[in-house]
């Protein structure tokens, strides 16, 4: 950074240290280029601090504990003493460790950290404003900006997030200690996770879901187990219901949720109108709400620059993540696309290149995505419908868990591995897991997709034994029609 | 089913073409190889040959419109078989809900709206990457790895010009792919013989050839081109000049025994806002955009200085009988070329290329030089390769070869790619000096002028000496003024006194 009388100069200023604005300044301080990363409140973003991290430390706690205490077939009969003041430090300190981590190896690759809110001061320009009082702001002149200030909950009409029962994803995962009860609105990824965790804490958990199904949007055949299991934990689901508001009474709360009569959209939008139909109350003690999330473009005077965001309040962006100003990037939860930390990542690895003037772009086939439930569904690819949609003539693979003899060995067997690929050619074109580990392994078959493997290639790569990865050879083979551990058909 | 064709890159890693015409329409019933369009390209007119037997159901674009390679142009309804995936339509874009996860995969995150859900190539991160930095169409390079699927060589050879071709063999009768433009021999100021047409009625053909911005400026004027008097016949064919369509249309006559080339400007008539445009695109843009980059990019100085030639003289008038025995046409650029790529020997710098990026200047081992051919259609610079390694009557043939090639258009990408350095022979035209601009990212350019009579001052006389003016611009950022004066001092002696080619 040249530090001048009034302004510093840099190359690249990213706006936002999530793990699309980090991994973004790393990139481009390793091409040569001076780079400047300006975050508002914690290194890590919303992934690492409130989001992603927190919550897979607390599914992994919690799940010692919950099967420990459910191994009788096993011999085990255990009855775990949970401290949860405890379980909740020791994710604070995994949380402490990472974000640590993004600040030495922004420090170690030369990366300039600025903490601030930055917002764009005509061409070129970005104006941060330091916390606190009396702080004051400097400018910072760039060459060119990624902007990666990401996403924030979306609120619902009557459910201000300020009031101290009602709950965003963050402050569900910040308690420290667990409510008896807790009305979680949205059954998408986030209400689904969360909901497991307090379930399997003890605490008695209603899911109000605006749809009739949880986690739409994901093959019926991948929810129907995670959904199964959650009842099983004695999670309540009441679909088809709006939350609509929310009154104190006694030591606690009661939340009023609406009949939705109407044609169920598929993106949960609770707007507040009033609807004929019943009334439900539910007493409880908190209410999170996790119907979504949206980008976060408001604090970026987007004005001083003429740029808009669309309609759905993201930047549009090109297959270099090029805004409609030229030397402006956009990417991750801002950018058009589903809001994954990982497709964040790449994308801030691809702007720093084409800021460096490296031939990247966004051309990647497949982005896959992981839902952290019990059991775990990951896909990454297309279903079988998306590809005859798309022309194909698919050739689908399947195998089940309960024919995996590592999955009998861990006492999970439920779910199965389905690939997806053109029959005519073998290409693979998608895979879905429902089952243990499913997180773990979609990652090669994202990998298979991105190289343009075929089903023979899959099929004939040795995998070790006994392992859930085999799974993924068998589901080929089966698709092959020359499966060995399952029938073929 | 189904088969949406995609504009092929023709072998030429071009972006875009410009659909001359259509030689069928929606409708027809197709073969396998049977042209469907003509398609013009930065470099050449194409036939694009139909991919399967079938039917025409749709044609995506209109004459005249420029198509992005890859882009569907035609859908084919095929013949009984199933479609191969590789080329199958979505009929219907699968609706699906815009929830986070499930979509991400299918969708390029970060595409506009203007998706393709038709096709996918198949091919590893590696080779797409390599397929942007060679600015290759991955969609439009056909896959040789298993399956169809692309891989780095497929790549390189689509880079290279030489993409493998979509059909095994070879068609029984090996088409031409590119618009036949006559015969004409390696001269640049010969005059073309006009068919003589009367021009007072339509003439109604059936077939007309003519340059894309002819057609272009026809469409403008609203003249039918099957109308317009032909100039000459080319291949049996009429071909009718933008003189002539220009000519048409005010109701004239199609200048005659004039070339295309050589005809005078044309009276403007300064009516009121009247004007004629033609389109800037294809080879005349292309060559636009190689001269502006070259010029914003390498800072130009230019060294003249002139050759006393007449031993060559001499010597090339005893050679040529020589060399008509062979059949071979001997200019004086073979010579030149051997003496420039003594120079080059002698100086390496001007044999380079500057990779600003990189932070390095390449010094190039090999002696390719390219020469400037002025087209009826554009300038292009066909490249004779390894000229030190070759003779002066090799080279002489070679030259011919690919001026021959270029004006007619049937020259490949590859013939006019891997040069180290240019000469440009503006004296073939006539003039003495020029400030030649640099064919970037070489590093140097020499420009020939007229060979003729000149005072000479030797001796305190003046007398008249056969002489060559040479004007070498240089890439100031990697050439220094000294070495250009040194190295054309150096070609000038082996012109002057062409014995010591022969200790090259």
């Amino acid at each position: 950074m040249v530090v001048g009388d009034v302004s510093t100069g840099t190359d690249v200023a990213v706006v936002g240290g999530g793990p699309g604005g980090y991994v973004a300044a790393i990139r481009a301080a390793q091409l040569g280029l001076d780079a400047t990363l300006v975050e508002m409140d914690a290194y890590g973003g919303t992934c690492l601090n409130y989001g992603c991290i927190p919550s897979k430390a607390l599914i992994t706690a919690t799940d010692v504990a919950h099967d420990a205490s459910n191994a009788e077939e096993m011999g085990i009969y255990a009855d775990p003493d949970v401290d949860f003041g405890e379980m909740v430090a020791w994710k604070d300190g995994v949380v402490d460790q990472l974000t640590g981590g993004v600040e030495k190896l922004c420090k170690a690759n030369g990366v300039n950290l600025m903490q601030g809110r930055a917002e764009f001061a005509g061409n070129d320009k970005l104006r941060v404003v330091h916390g606190g009082e009396g702080q004051g702001s400097e400018t910072i002149e760039y060459e060119h900006c990624i902007v990666a200030t990401g996403s924030q909950p979306i609120e619902v009409p009557g459910f201000e997030f300020d009031a101290d029962p009602v709950l965003d994803s963050r402050q569900a995962l910040a308690m420290d200690e667990l409510p008896d009860s807790i009305v979680v609105v949205g059954a998408g990824y986030i209400g689904m996770e969360i909901s497991t965790v307090l379930a399997k804490l003890g605490v008695d958990v209603t899911v109000v879901e605006m749809l009739d199904e949880a986690l739409a949007g994901y093959p019926d055949d991948l929810t129907q187990p995670v959904k199964q299991r959650a009842e099983g934990l004695g999670i309540d689901f009441e679909f088809g219901l709006a939350a609509d508001s929310w009154t104190e009474s006694g030591d606690g709360i009661v939340v009023t949720a609406e009949d939705e009569n109407r044609e169920a959209s598929k993106t949960p939008q609770a707007d507040g109108e009033a609807v004929d139909g019943d009334t439900t109350e539910f007493e409880t003690d908190n209410v999170l709400v996790a119907v979504g999330r949206e980008p976060v473009t408001d604090t970026l005077n987007l004005d001083a620059i003429d740029l808009e965001p669309n309609d759905d309040g993201r930047l549009e962006t090109d297959d270099q993540a090029r805004t409609a100003v030229e030397n402006v990037f956009a990417i991750g939860d801002v950018a058009p696309g589903p809001m994954l930390a990982h497709k964040a990542s790449k994308e801030g690895q691809v702007a720093a290149e084409v800021a460096a003037g490296e031939p990247a772009a966004l051309d990647y086939q497949a982005i896959p995505a992981a839902v952290f439930t019990d059991p775990e569904i990951a896909t990454v690819g297309l279903t079988e419908d998306e590809a005859s949609a798309e022309g194909f003539e698919p050739a689908v693979g399947t195998f089940p868990f309960r024919a995996s003899g590592r999955a009998l060995t861990t006492g999970d067997s439920e779910g199965f591995v389905r690939v997806v690929a053109d029959e005519e050619s073998g290409f693979l074109l998608g895979a879905q897991i429902v089952g243990p580990e499913a997180s773990e392994l979609i990652a090669e078959l994202g990998l298979a997709i991105e190289m343009g493997a075929t089903l023979e290639d899959v099929a004939s790569t040795i995998h070790t034994h006994p392992t859930l990865a085999e799974s993924t050879m068998e589901a080929a083979e089966h698709a092959l029609g020359h499966a060995i551990h399952t029938l073929n058909r | 089913m189904a088969r949406e064709f995609k504009l092929p890159d023709v072998g030429e890693g071009v972006a875009e073409g410009e659909i001359v015409s259509w030689l069928v329409s929606e409708g027809d019933t197709v073969t396998e190889d049977q042209p469907v369009a003509e398609v013009e390209t930065d470099k050449a007119v194409v036939e694009v040959p139909a991919p399967v037997n079938g039917t025409v159901r749709t044609l995506h674009y209109d004459a005249g419109d420029v198509v992005p390679v890859g882009d569907v142009i035609v859908t084919f309804d095929v013949e009984g078989e199933a479609a191969e995936s590789e080329s199958e339509a979505a009929e219907a874009a699968a609706e699906s809900a815009s929830e986070e996860a499930t979509e991400a995969a299918t969708e390029s995150a970060s595409k506009s709206a203007t998706e393709q859900a038709s096709t996918r190539t198949f091919a590893p991160p590696s080779v797409r990457r390599l397929a942007r930095e060679l600015d290759v169409d991955l969609d439009s390079v056909e896959g040789t790895g298993p399956s169809g699927r692309v891989t780095e060589g497929d790549v390189r050879a689509a880079a290279e010009g030489h993409a493998t071709e979509p059909q095994e063999e070879p068609p029984d009768e090996v088409r031409s792919a590119v618009e036949p433009v006559g015969e004409q021999a390696a001269e640049h100021t010969e005059a073309e013989t006009p068919a003589v047409e009367s021009a007072t009625e339509p003439a109604g053909r059936e077939t007309t050839l003519a340059a894309p911005a002819t057609r272009g400026l026809a469409k403008e004027l609203g003249v039918n081109i099957h109308d317009v008097p032909a100039v000459e016949e080319r291949d049996g064919e009429a071909f009718v000049t933008a003189e002539a369509v220009q000519e048409y249309a005010e109701g004239g006559t199609a200048a005659q025994g004039e070339t295309a080339a050589a005809a005078p400007e044309r009276e403007r008539e300064f009516v009121e806002g009247g004007e004629t445009t033609q389109p800037y695109r294809g080879v005349r843009r292309s060559i636009g955009e190689q001269m502006a980059e070259s010029k914003y990019t390498a800072p130009h100085v230019t060294h003249h200085d002139t050759a006393v030639i007449d031993d060559l003289v001499e010597t090339r008038t005893k050679l040529t009988e020589r060399a008509a025995e062979q059949d071979v046409k001997l200019t004086y650029l073979p010579f030149v070329m051997k003496a420039v790529v003594s120079g080059l020997q002698e100086y390496p710098i001007l044999n380079s290329e500057l990779r600003e990026d990189e932070e390095e200047i390449a010094l190039k081992q090999d002696y390719n030089i390219g020469v400037a051919v002025a087209t009826d259609h554009g300038l292009m610079v066909p490249v004779v390769k390894h000229v030190d390694q070759k003779s002066i009557l090799d080279i002489a043939a070679e030259v011919n070869e690919l001026a021959a090639k270029a004006r007619d258009r049937s020259i490949s990408r590859e013939e006019m790619q891997g040069g180290t350095f240019t000469i440009t022979n503006f004296g073939a035209v006539g003039g003495e000096y020029a400030t030649p601009i640099i064919n970037y990212p070489e590093t140097a350019i020499l420009g020939l002028g007229g060979i003729d009579e000149r005072p000479v001052a030797e001796d305190g006389e003046v007398r008249a000496a056969q002489t060559l003016p040479l004007s070498l611009s240089i890439d100031h950022r990697v050439v220094d003024g000294a070495e250009a004066a040194r190295f054309t001092n150096h070609v000038m002696e082996r012109l002057t006194d062409p014995e010591l080619l022969l200790l090259e």
